[in-house]
């Protein structure tokens, strides 16, 4: 036989098979692990990185607050506790101080509000866990949006629902809309607000 | 005011500047710019929206220095917009050239083009010791590294001061001090003015047109390059040159 | 340590999706929201508040407005209403803020544990700090006590005067470029005990001696805003500032005309033109008969000619300058800086503030207008500087033992005094020295016990400005966010430094006969007597209105309540027959002028990178301290620009970076002063040079004030190089502008 003659393959043997059959498997294998991760990375982009497996149903916090219990029971206004939302940038979670107004009597024999109070007395700040959150770049007001939509909807508190869903019925608050550029420019321009950069980038 | 036929300008009065340095330090407080430091400074990467040039003019003992505030004159017909290949630097329809920091990819291209050389790189990180960031401002991001930044108008306070306006009701003067840049308010001379240049009644729109007719002082910086910017400088007034030479430019 | 390339690659990919990791994170204080324990009703998040209160971070307090945001304060602006600077403020009151969050700043009381001056210190409560200085001071006699301030008025100053009288110490209050001359002639020629206004604003023709008004002289902001309508002010024609100096300053490069002068000859300069225009006749007037001498002409030896050979001045210049100011009324002469810092200050400063009388400007519109007295009597103005002379005097005190203990409050004398006095020495006798700065200052550093002060922007207190406005102010300071401190509880943080005093003085049983019993008290005290005037800017139904009213506008004042002045008339100047000249230290070569920067000013700015940061206007150097020397006389040196050259007085020398430039006569180089701190923190400490140390101890003959400007130095290469930290050149020049040469104006 002459060097470079076509030679037909020669049959894999016992030995090959099980290195090809491994390297399948392996590659397999391999690609499952990219697909899951390319889900993450494109459903994080997205917005809701959890929601692909069911598993956003919202943080902890360091105290276990039923919205249910103040809105649903009590019929509390969003604005009530979260005051700076017609006025300013935030919404604002409300001080200590001010939870204390009610739960100075109410709620004796609750673990939950003897945590409040002991925050209240020890004087520490509370650390809530944050859901709702938009990079750095972006100056997000919610003065204005709940400014623009409270006659369509009833009032200040008739607005919140459109981004947070329905938070009066949430155990643990948790995101519903993706807040993604995406997402406010589609808003923005079917409600003829503007759509410069500057309007939010600064 | 802020109409869409908004066209924000200013007009810098070189015969008032002092160079007092009063309207950098603004820049730096407001615009929340890093610290330049010694080695920034050696480097030739001090960051400075608004700087002050300084020019010579003849030796010991005629000698004279000139002042001039420098910042991006937000060009009708900017060179640095056409050359950035990710659209993060465009002019808007309120006359504005702006600069969008997360669409930035650091080709550096734009301060490449730009001729009045006001467009300045982040090379590092921004640091500031832990206390020192206190004083950062809300409104103003914090630029990382790898992106372009310059001057804005300040327009973090045009966006606060109609915003608020709109809340209470209220109607907004275009001369009003909130509305203006940290670098107008800062400065002792009243150098500097700020306004719609759009609004007949605004001071800037007045001093462009009385300034700009045949016999005002105003001029717009390298007319050369057809830039078409909004900010225009009036001359500097030298009464010991004025009979020597009736000539200028 | 080898690294393969494989190795080296891991690293490489390792530490890359590190950093990308950290940079697509999210900080971990951002996923969190916290929520406070009490809001105050007048905090939104983000929402600002401006609050108007004092700066006092310049040496001429403003008023200025803050902006706070979630209890951090933002920015400083210029407060409209204030009558000293009407909106405008400067750098430097900008960078008060960095002050306030200084990374280095003293955030309880210390005691020294280490050798002096070691920088080891432990931490004391409040109690145990003031009752160990008590027990000391209580031991010693008033004598053996000295009380250093910077020049402190109003309550501060009262609770200050009140102090030192009840310990029988001597106050002395420490500028290190004092103005004893400045005030001297003021007393000497107009007879007022307050620095009196220049109104710029309505001025046609300037003649300024020395004082780089525009930049750092006095009230720099009120100048420059009165400057901007002396320029181009609606309904008035183009005011014309002619500036006599012996360096090129902001404000010699701002002057239509800048004049060179020999160091020193400012005064015979202002006689010539004095003789000028006495000789192109003045109209009679009571005032002109006794300057001049009963009406007679006697500055014979003042001649252009005769003063133009010895100051260096074309006499054609003088003559021309002179004929000019007086066809141009009103015409307003300042003189200050570097001309009253000689030997013969007092001399030239007398010479030129008379010639507001021959131009007729004196208390007139466009010319230098008087301060009345406070509308509280018990209130203290500034008190004159303690010159030079008694600060040796001291030192000797201090070397021989007599000064048992120091107390200092925002004053750096050990920094500021020249090498020559042997100060920093002589502290070393003094068994007891105390404190009450928030940063470690040069002096700080010395001490044994500290008693660190609130920041101005945390605390009360008030101003009477000097120079005010021309009428009756008071500037009220409040404290626009809480002290930043206060989170370390009651014993530790800093305190008012009025209250401070006020506790001492109650633990060593001293009455200082103050109708409160807390430094904010005081105020309110007075407050209240204000508002029983029931006139000026603020009134009000009742006092807590307007309390509220007046913090919220930041001050009172009444610009009716120009009256209540010394009748300027009564000075007691004429002008001299015969010339006076100045005497120099040394016999070097070149004639040193330190200056003041945009920035660092007289060095207290030195511990903020935002002024350290601000470029010279006329160099445009920063971080840096630098020598300015004429650009020709350099070549024929063979100085280039970074090239580190020892300035060598008499004193001691001195090492800086060469900066030539056209603007400096080749007999004179100049240093600015701000440079050159033992201590301050980590961006004033051990940077540049100090050259106020290397002053000759050559005093202003008649009020023993330091005459900065009058030392003669060699300047010598030392062979190394350090690139010059400039913002020049940052940005290639404009080199296609048209209009970077002096741009006439085609309309006239």
């Amino acid at each position: 036989m002459l060097p470079g003659d076509f030679q037909p393959p020669k049959r894999p043997t016992g030995r090959r098979i099980a290195l090809f059959g491994a390297l399948g498997l392996g590659g397999v294998v391999g690609l499952v692990v990219v697909v899951v991760i390319a889900t993450f990375v494109i459903s994080a982009w997205l917005g809701l990185p959890l929601d692909a497996f069911g598993l956003n149903e919202g943080p902890d916090q360091p105290i276990a607050f039923p919205h249910p219990t103040h809105v649903e029971d009590l019929g509390l206004d969003c604005t009530f506790c979260h005051r700076n939302v017609t006025v300013g940038a935030a919404a604002t979670i409300p001080a200590v101080g001010f939870c204390m107004s009610c739960h100075i009597t109410v709620g004796d024999d609750k673990p939950e509000v003897e945590k409040l109070r002991n925050f209240h007395t020890s004087g520490i700040p509370v650390d809530w866990v944050r859901v709702h959150r938009v990079p750095d770049h972006v100056n997000f007001v919610h003065e204005p949006h709940i400014r623009h939509f409270s006659e369509q909807y009833g009032g200040a508190s008739g607005t919140c629902q459109l981004c947070h869903g329905d938070v009066g019925s949430m155990v643990k608050v948790q995101q519903v809309r993706s807040l993604k550029m995406g997402d406010c420019v589609d808003c923005h321009r079917d409600n003829e607000a503007p759509t410069d950069c500057t309007t939010c980038h600064y | 005011m802020a109409s869409t036929n908004t066209q924000w300008g200013m007009v810098i009065d070189v015969d008032k500047c002092i160079g007092c340095q009063g309207c950098v330090v603004a820049c730096q407080s407001e615009n929340n710019i890093p610290i330049n430091t010694e080695d920034l400074f050696n480097q030739r990467r001090a960051i400075e929206w608004i700087r002050v040039e300084r020019y010579w003019e003849g030796e010991f003992p005629d000698v004279k220095a000139r002042f001039i505030p420098i910042l991006c004159q937000h060009c009708n017909d900017a060179p640095c917009e056409p050359v950035c290949p990710v659209f993060a630097t465009y002019h808007n329809n309120e006359g504005m050239n702006v600069q969008v920091y997360n669409r930035c990819i650091g080709t550096r291209f734009c301060a490449n083009n730009c001729p009045y050389h006001v467009r300045f790189f982040n090379f590092w990180e921004p640091e500031w010791p832990e206390t020192l960031t206190n004083q950062l401002n809300p409104d103003v991001t914090v630029r990382s590294r790898g992106i372009m930044e310059k001057c804005t108008f300040c327009i973090q306070r045009i966006r606060r001061t109609s915003r608020e306006a709109a809340r209470d009701g209220e109607e907004l003067s275009d001369d009003s001090r909130e509305l203006n840049p940290a670098c107008v308010n800062a400065c002792p001379t009243d150098t500097l003015f700020f306004g719609d240049l759009n609004d007949p009644d605004s001071k800037v729109a007045k001093l462009a047109k009385e300034e700009m007719s045949d016999d005002g002082r105003g001029y717009h910086l390298m007319p050369q390059y057809g830039t078409s910017p909004n900010v225009i400088y009036l001359k500097k007034v030298d009464e010991s040159t004025k009979d020597s030479n009736g000539s200028h430019e | 340590m080898s690294l393969t390339r494989r190795q080296f690659l891991t690293l490489m990919g390792g530490s890359a999706t590190a950093v990308a990791a950290a940079a697509c994170g999210v900080p971990e204080r951002e996923l969190l929201v916290q929520s406070p324990i009490e809001m105050p009703e007048d905090m939104v998040t983000g929402l600002d508040n401006w609050y108007a209160t004092i700066d006092r971070q310049n040496r001429a307090p403003l008023g200025v407005v803050v902006r706070v945001m979630e209890g951090r304060a933002k920015k400083v602006e210029g407060n409209v209403d204030y009558p000293v600077n009407r909106g405008k403020h400067n750098a430097v009151a900008e960078a008060g803020l960095q002050g306030l969050y200084h990374p280095d700043r003293i955030g309880s009381p210390l005691i020294r544990t280490g050798q002096r001056g070691e920088g080891k210190w432990e931490q004391l409560s409040w109690t145990d700090a003031v009752s160990r200085v008590a027990e000391r001071l209580g031991e010693l006699s008033g004598e053996e006590t000295v009380f250093i301030t910077n020049p402190v008025s109003a309550h501060t100053g009262l609770v200050v005067n009140r102090f030192a009288e009840a310990l029988g110490a001597k106050h002395m209050s420490y500028e290190p470029l004092e103005r004893t001359v400045l005030k001297a002639s003021m007393k000497q020629v107009f007879d007022q005990e307050a620095m009196p206004d220049f109104d710029i604003e309505n001025a046609a023709y300037i003649l300024s001696f020395g004082a780089d008004f525009l930049n750092t002289w006095e009230s720099p902001v009120r100048y420059a805003r009165g400057y901007g309508h002396f320029r181009q002010g609606e309904n008035r024609s183009r005011g014309k500032l002619v500036h006599f100096d012996s360096r090129f300053s902001m404000t010699g490069a701002n002057a239509d005309e800048w004049v060179y002068v020999k160091p020193g000859y400012e005064g015979e300069v202002a006689l010539a033109i004095a003789n000028v225009m006495i000789s192109a006749g003045l109209p009679d007037s009571p005032a002109l008969h006794r300057i001049t001498g009963q009406g007679s002409n006697s500055l014979e030896s003042f001649t252009p000619q005769a003063v133009g050979s010895r100051a260096g001045v074309d006499p054609e210049k003088i003559v021309r300058i002179a004929r000019d100011f007086l066809e141009h009324p009103p015409g307003l002469a300042i003189g200050g800086g570097s001309a009253g810092a000689h030997s013969n200050g007092l001399f030239n400063l007398n010479a030129i503030y008379a010639l507001n009388y021959l131009s007729g400007s004196v208390d007139q519109l466009g010319g230098i207008t008087f301060n009345p007295s406070p509308p509280i009597s018990d209130l203290p103005t500034a008190p004159d500087a303690t010159s030079f002379s008694d600060f040796r005097d001291l030192a000797g005190r201090m070397s021989g033992g007599q000064v048992k203990a120091l107390l200092v409050r925002n004053a750096d004398p050990f920094y500021g005094l020249p090498e020559n006095t042997g100060i920093t020495r002589a502290s070393f006798n003094v068994p007891l020295i105390v404190s009450f700065s928030n940063r470690f200052d040069d002096t700080t550093m010395l001490a044994d016990i500290i008693l660190p002060e609130n920041h101005y922007l945390e605390d009360w207190g008030t101003d009477i400005p000097d120079p005010g406005p021309g009428y009756q102010t008071i500037g009220f300071q409040q404290p626009v966010v809480r002290p930043f401190f206060e989170s370390r509880g009651p014993h530790l943080g800093t305190k008012n430094f009025g209250d401070v005093l006020m506790t001492l003085a109650q633990v060593l049983e001293k009455d200082l006969g103050l109708d409160a019993d807390n430094f904010k008290g005081l105020m309110e005290n007075d407050a209240r007597r204000l508002r029983e005037l029931d006139r000026g800017s603020v009134r009000a139904a009742n006092d807590k209105l307007f309390w509220n009213t007046i913090l919220q506008r930041g001050g009172w004042w009444d610009t009716n309540a120009s009256g209540d002045i010394h009748d300027p008339r009564s000075g007691q100047y004429s002008f001299p027959t015969a010339a006076q000249a100045p005497s120099t230290g040394g016999s070097g070569e070149f004639h040193l002028m330190p200056f003041e920067t945009t920035g660092l000013t007289d060095g207290r700015g030195a511990d903020l990178p935002w002024l350290q940061a601000t470029p010279d206007p006329i160099t445009t150097a920063t971080w840096q301290t630098w020598v300015e020397i004429n650009l020709k006389k350099a070549e024929e040196m063979g100085i280039n620009e970074g090239d580190v050259v020892k300035v060598t007085s008499e004193q001691g020398s001195i090492e800086a970076l060469a900066y030539p430039h056209p603007g400096i006569s080749p007999d004179v180089v100049a240093i600015p002063v701000g440079q050159g701190h033992k201590g301050g923190g980590r961006y004033s400490k051990d940077r540049g040079a100090n050259v106020l140390s290397i002053l000759s101890p050559v005093t202003e003959s008649e009020t023993g004030a330091l005459a900065w400007a009058a030392t003669r130095v060699n300047l010598r290469r030392t062979g190394e190089w350090i690139r010059l930290p400039k913002f020049e050149n940052t940005a290639p020049d404009l080199a296609e502008d048209g209009h970077r040469r002096i741009i006439p104006l085609t309309s006239g």
